[in-house]
């Protein structure tokens, strides 16, 4: 529950924002376009065991988030790693198709939606599951931000009961597989029953049309 | 009148201003989020730091390129750069290679495609600590591998094996996020318009020609997509050396950057020194990645 | 525009955010006096929290108006880093039942300690509980920043049924000089009764010396820490020959240069093992096993022999406002009656003198403990000086070099690491 509050959010806000910044990225001309690119790139250069502490100063003392969801949320919240794929891909998209759609008028958001986002929807699926996979594994943010049980998500969890069984069981390292297990299923069902929909409509037809 | 105006408006916001709205909420999160904690790692790389409780008075002089200097003279700090620019070389040639002709090669299957795109994808979501499990089972000196090979077997073995380790390494992370970059090339050929492949078969182009001359440049942006992500998280290892071999073993032949980031900044108390590693690290990082993209995207 | 717009946006949150750091503290001395709601962490581990709950409802029971609220952290190496990032937010409780001593040096730079000399009383009933064993808890600056709780002096434990396939005693196996020690574990692996004699955890990170070299250091030494009076001491004479006979173990593969997965000793892979009181629960109907003293160079009486605590203690955090109410809570935790529920729920042994005259009932009904609890009057603590860890692992990285990996002479090795330890010691 908690695990899907908090991949449920992150997802959302990936997707909706990393689409639309992705397209601005890839197929618009606007004042600031490579420094915004530049920043893209940065923000995933560095370290996150660099910014570990001041963040977590930042959220939960001068936001006051801790115990909080969307102090759990919140930096995993857009992934730069997405955008940064959406912008790739909606670069790989013939310029010519953009540049019809505006002649017939249309806004530049009805062309992402319209035009660019069903031509993407294998790179879409790649993110959902890619920024899936972040934020559910991950356990030193949400442990450092709540210590409610009741709050924390699946990971921490299970964490805190891999360290305590693989502390003192016979076989630590079956307890770690079970626990490994039970996180990554949810995953692999998600991407069994989307996993169909890589394959897309064929981008040639799009031109032509 | 009116068209100069407009073309004031070009020269300041450029053909689409709309971009700028679009990019607006991943700026503000910027801002909001990264903004202040990197500031703050750049300010703590040049002053004498450590955290503090709030409200504790502490003296935190500006130190100028001290940190640096510390940094730059310590040999665990070059070893691990070293050990780092070995894993790029093995890893990230391999990754790029290996993803892009798996992901052609399951766009072509017709039977068992689900399974194969699974299997690639599942060591990719597994968490590390069981992944490392299993790699362990493989390498260690009893270990499946060395049965395999037999007498041929490297001693000392892979993961205590100081011009080994790193390697071996490589090829674990390579193996591991191999799924997720063949996911990235398979939405990537999703794209690459049919009809050249059709045109390519009216010239009677064999199958290596028509992968060499269409699938290659009809994914480019996806390879340079692939090599900077490679890189980049090439470069921030981590999980590894801390897990695989037992904390960079053996003698620091499997340090990274930013495992002896973690090691000063967070285990030892000096956050300075740690930020100190990290400008460095992301400076060259970043030199490498834009340089790359240059010469990948050359010719768009 | 737009960068200008985002520049701007950066600028003032980082003026913001820095000057969020310089906030506004609160008296000690009216903290000290004040009573009220606290929150405290205890460790993740199931008999810890079993004890720690009822700990907790027996207080909140006498006293409603002082409510204690309990969460856990993370048992290991990654309560040190969450307690860190707490300290520096001031997001951490008023105790930690979790605080380990070579981590209190930096909570004490960070000033996220509370001294606990500032209670009344509070520096005599310390010395009382503990006795002598008090002292290694002091702070260089005289100060007392950690109550000391509870240890684990680790000892010896040997395979029955491995040492009988070896050909060796498995009711009193000749285990106590080097020498006997070496010659043990030769029989052993050249017997094929187990792969290894012994098998430490041989990876680089900073504490595992703790359960290789350091106990048989303290032995060897009579009772040294690694550093003393700002001199390290592992590189004397004493040192060196601790450090060879590992070497020499390694040397001949009778110890384990990888990490291995799972727990060796449990599954026969290694015959002997050093660990704490806490492994008799754990091997308990899994291993048939027997405990001896850690072998020291020419075999001293075992009633001499010092080894390594192992020790979790309770601190004070800064942040703490009703600190008159934490230090009533952390009496209470530690008073004679707690300790005893403590020892009989978790098997770990309270940082008291004369356990076995304190607690007879338990140990008449656990004979299996009372080695332990002998072993706990004589145990040796990390130094508690600055740059705690830096000094670990400077010492872990030689002997990994010169001991493990042999790739380096030992003598010349652990000297070199000496130097910068004795350089990181003085340094404040």
């Amino acid at each position: 529950m908690n695990s899907g509050i908090f991949t449920g959010g992150v997802i959302l806000c990936t997707v909706v924002f990393g689409l639309l910044a992705g397209y601005a990225l890839a197929q618009l001309q606007f004042r600031g376009r490579v420094v915004m690119f530049n920043l893209v790139l940065l923000v995933q250069v560095v370290p996150f065991q660099l910014l570990l502490v001041p963040l977590y100063v930042l959220i939960v003392r001068n936001y006051g988030l801790g115990d909080n969801y969307l102090g759990m949320i919140l930096p995993f919240a857009i992934n730069s790693a997405a955008v940064f794929i959406f912008r790739q891909y909606f670069l790989q998209l013939p310029k010519e198709m953009f540049e019809a759609a505006r002649i017939d008028g249309a806004g530049e958001l009805s062309i992402l939606w319209r035009v660019a986002v069903p031509l993407v929807r294998p790179a879409l699926l790649t993110a959902v599951l890619m920024t899936f996979i972040g934020p559910w594994n991950e356990f030193l943010w949400p442990f450092l931000v709540t210590k409610q049980v009741g709050m924390q998500p699946l990971a921490v969890s299970l964490a805190n009961y891999i360290s305590t069984v693989a502390a003192r069981a016979t076989n630590p390292f079956g307890a770690i597989l079970a626990g490994a297990c039970v996180l990554a299923a949810p995953a692999v069902a998600l991407f069994v029953i989307f996993q169909r929909y890589f394959v897309s409509t064929d981008v040639g037809s799009g031109v032509k049309g | 009148m009116t068209t100069a105006i407009a073309g004031r408006r070009l020269r300041l916001l450029g053909q689409q201003p709309i971009g700028a709205a679009f990019v607006a909420p991943y700026a503000i999160f910027l801002a909001v989020v990264f903004a202040y904690p990197l500031v703050f790692a750049v300010y703590m790389s040049f002053h004498r730091y450590f955290f503090t409780a709030p409200g504790a008075i502490v003296d935190r002089p500006f130190v100028g390129l001290a940190n640096y200097w510390t940094v730059l003279t310590d040999p665990a700090v070059a070893r691990s750069f070293g050990n780092i620019a070995v894993f790029l070389v093995i890893n990230v040639p391999l990754t790029v290679g290996l993803s892009l002709v798996l992901a052609s090669a399951l766009n072509a299957a017709i039977r068992f495609r689900t399974f194969l795109r699974v299997s690639y994808y599942v060591p990719y979501i597994t968490a590390s600590v069981a992944v490392v499990g299993v790699w362990m089972f493989l390498f260690n000196s009893g270990g499946l591998v060395n049965q395999l090979l037999g007498p041929l077997a490297p001693s000392p073995s892979w993961l205590i094996n100081s011009s080994l380790a790193m390697p071996t390494i490589a090829i674990f992370v390579t193996w591991k996020q191999l799924g997720y970059f063949i996911l990235l090339y398979l939405a990537a050929l999703q794209n690459v318009p049919n009809e050249l492949y059709e045109a390519a078969d009216v010239d009677g182009a064999g199958r290596t020609r028509k992968f060499w001359s269409v699938t290659v440049p009809g994914v480019r942006p996806a390879t340079t997509l692939v090599f900077i992500l490679a890189m980049i998280t090439g470069a921030n290892l981590f999980t590894e050396p801390y897990l695989l071999t037992g904390g960079g073993g053996p003698d620091g032949a499997s340090t990274s950057p930013v495992f002896l980031m973690y090691q000063k900044g967070i285990e030892q108390g000096q956050p300075d020194v740690a930020s100190a590693i990290g400008v460095l690290l992301v400076i060259g990082v970043l030199i490498v990645s834009l340089a790359s993209r240059r010469v990948l995207e050359r010719g768009q | 525009m737009k960068s200008w717009k985002l520049a701007g946006i950066l600028a003032a949150v980082a003026a913001i955010g820095v000057a969020g750091c310089g906030g506004a503290g609160l008296s000690a001395a009216d903290a000290a006096k004040a009573h009220g709601p606290i929150t405290i962490w205890y460790s993740n581990n199931a008999d810890e929290i079993a004890w720690g709950k009822q700990m907790v409802a027996a207080w909140n029971t006498a006293h409603p108006a002082e409510k204690v609220t309990a969460q856990e952290v993370p048992a290991g190496k990654s309560s040190e880093e969450v307690i860190g990032a707490a300290i520096t937010a001031g997001t951490e409780p008023c105790l930690i039942f979790n605080t380990s001593p070579a981590a209190v040096p930096q909570f004490q730079k960070q000033a996220g300690l509370v001294p606990l000399d500032d209670f009344p009383g509070a520096t005599a009933y310390i010395q009382q509980r503990s006795g002598s064993l008090a002292t290694q808890y002091k702070s260089p600056d005289g100060k007392f920043y950690q109550l000391p709780w509870k240890s684990n002096p680790v000892q010896i434990f040997y395979n029955k049924k491995v040492f009988a396939k070896a050909g060796l005693s498995a009711t009193s196996p000749k285990l106590a000089t080097y020498a006997d020690f070496l010659a043990a574990a030769q029989k052993i692996v050249s017997s094929g009764a187990a792969k290894y004699a012994i098998l430490p955890a041989p990876s680089s990170e900073f504490y595992q010396s703790w359960f290789d070299f350091y106990p048989l250091f303290a032995a060897a030494s009579g009772g040294q820490q690694l550093v003393e009076n700002g001199k390290a001491q592992f590189s004397s004479e004493t040192g060196l020959k601790v450090a060879e006979f590992w070497r020499s173990l390694y040397a001949q593969n009778l110890a384990g240069k990888e990490t291995y997965q799972g727990d060796a000793f449990a599954d026969g892979k290694a015959g002997m093992a050093i660990v704490g009181p806490w492994a008799i629960k754990v091997y308990q109907n899994k291993v048939d096993w027997g405990v001896v003293p850690v072998p020291t160079p020419t075999g001293m009486p075992v009633n001499a022999i010092h080894t390594f605590s192992d020790a979790k203690n309770v601190a004070m955090y800064a942040s703490c406002k009703n600190r008159a109410t934490a230090w009533d809570v952390l009496k209470f935790a530690t008073s004679k009656d707690q300790d005893g529920k403590w020892l009989s729920q978790t098997g770990q042994m309270p940082l008291r003198p004369d356990l076995a005259r304190l607690y007879p009932q338990y140990f008449v009904a656990n004979p299996l403990y009372t080695g332990f609890a002998d072993a706990a009057s004589r145990t040796v603590e990390v130094p508690n000086v600055a740059n705690s860890v830096t000094i670990w692992q400077t010492f872990r990285d030689a002997y990994s070099k010169s001991v493990i990996f042999g790739t380096a002479a030992v003598k010349s090795t652990l000297d070199g690491a000496a130097q910068k330890v004795d350089s990181l010691a003085t340094s404040a």
